[in-house]
């Protein structure tokens, strides 16, 4: 089966880069699943998973951004994201913190980050997209 | 003439003072190691980001809303300029050459009627203009350590940037900063941040090769502007912090080289003249003595 070349890159470094099977990016009018040859799209991302599967549709990895930008094309597809975390490294006790913590403080900029933890927090409870 | 104890003491304070400027140079050149690797690893991002940028930039129709990052305020009365410096120095001309680039930039717009502001990044530029134009700098950053903190302290910046944009501060930002060319050359240079510079005939050109018309844009062309100009600046502004602070370990690097090799000449002599009074001593008293036993 074919593969697409998958790059996954924050402002600090190159996360991920490697042949897979299929990726899941959360879109913002919707969750994309890209296959290779998909067509070539252009989409900002809202913040959740990036799901990384290999060609016989097992999991590789699953990482966490806070949004972003995905290029795709039938060969390759490019993940900009401005904060990248593997879904495994995050830890549910503080994230929980942190939402209480941004739900008394008021602001634009709190909104934007309660927003984030919030998706950090579903990221981590949610299972589905664990098997394609 | 000076006693030998006081040219020894000398050589010994100038030796002590050359292991020292030996060790930052290995520090910085350690660091400058470091930090070119973050500047490296940083550079697919940028350039990825700019360049869905450009292939979008023409989609701007009206300047409203987020779009006048691209497009600009239409006028350009009120300036922001942001020299970068070091918060440290001992790193030969780079924190200067920062300071009277800025400097001179501010005084040749204040000469064309403009309204200039300042917005220093790095202790060494905050000080500076604190001394010579203290009312005009509206916040300064310091204590970034950008090679630690990574892209928090690029975005801090760039946040308070836009939100003085967005408030109708300012009409163009411009930033001063040290150019990394290699590890022993840096460049003053002056980048506009705000309203974003599309003029750049290199990426016309590619742009005209690619063949970017053909991509779908999801959920469409503006929105995803939307999102993408103000990431842009950030990044820029972390690219230019990023670039600053290895241009600072180099230059830090070269001057303390300079250093070392300056210390190492002067013991050189300062030995030298150690000996010729030493054996000055020696003959004077082989005299005295030769001349007290003639005598006898």
């Amino acid at each position: 089966m074919a593969t697409i070349s998958f790059d996954l890159v924050s402002p600090e470094n190159l996360v991920f880069n490697d042949e897979v099977g299929t990726i899941i990016v959360p879109g913002k009018d919707g969750d994309l699943g890209i296959l290779p040859g998909h067509s070539k799209v252009m989409s900002s991302l809202r913040p959740g998973r990036v799901m990384v599967y290999n060609e016989d549709k097992s999991l590789i990895k699953s990482f966490f951004v806070s949004g972003g930008f995905a290029e795709i094309n039938p060969e390759k597809c490019i993940v900009l994201a401005e904060s990248v975390v593997e879904v495994n490294s995050l830890e549910k006790t503080s994230i929980e913190k942190e939402i209480q913590e941004l739900e008394n403080k008021e602001g634009k900029e709190t909104e934007e980050q309660l927003s984030v933890a919030k998706a950090k927090l579903e990221a981590i409870n949610v299972n589905y997209y664990d098997k394609i | 003439m000076p006693s030998l104890k006081d040219i020894k003491t000398q050589i010994n304070s100038v030796g002590s003072t050359k292991k020292i400027t030996s060790a930052m140079k290995m520090v910085a050149a350690s660091k400058l190691r470091r930090s070119q690797e973050k500047a490296e690893a940083a550079r697919p991002y940028s350039s990825r980001l700019e360049e869905m940028l450009y292939s979008l930039a023409s989609s701007a129709a009206s300047g409203e809303g987020i779009i006048k990052l691209l497009t600009g305020t239409g006028n350009d009365q009120n300036y922001i300029v942001v020299p970068v410096s070091a918060d440290r120095g001992l790193c030969g001309g780079f924190n200067s050459s920062i300071n009277r680039e800025t400097f001179k930039l501010v005084k040749s717009l204040e000469g064309n009627g403009k309204k200039v502001q300042l917005m220093p990044v790095g202790k060494k530029s905050r000080d500076f203009f604190n001394r010579v134009m203290k009312d005009q700098i509206i916040k300064s950053f310091v204590d970034l350590n950008v090679s630690s903190t990574g892209y928090e302290s690029a975005l801090n910046i760039s946040n308070k940037l836009q939100e003085l944009y967005f408030e109708g501060k300012f009409d163009k930002c411009i930033l001063v900063f040290n150019k990394f060319k290699s590890a022993i050359s840096q460049e003053v240079t002056q980048q506009q941040l705000i309203p974003l510079d599309v003029s750049n005939s290199e990426k016309e050109e590619e742009k005209d090769n690619s063949s970017n018309a053909i991509y779908d844009y999801e959920p469409d062309e503006e929105t995803i502007l939307k999102d993408l100009l103000p990431k842009n600046v950030s990044i820029q502004v972390f690219k230019v912090l990023l670039e600053s602070d290895a241009g600072e370990q180099g230059a830090r690097m070269a001057a303390m080289d300079n250093a070392t090799r300056n210390a190492g000449e002067m013991i050189d002599s300062l030995t030298l003249k150690y000996n010729r009074t030493r054996q000055a001593f020696i003959t004077k008293e082989l005299i005295e003595i030769i001349s007290g036993a003639e005598s006898i």
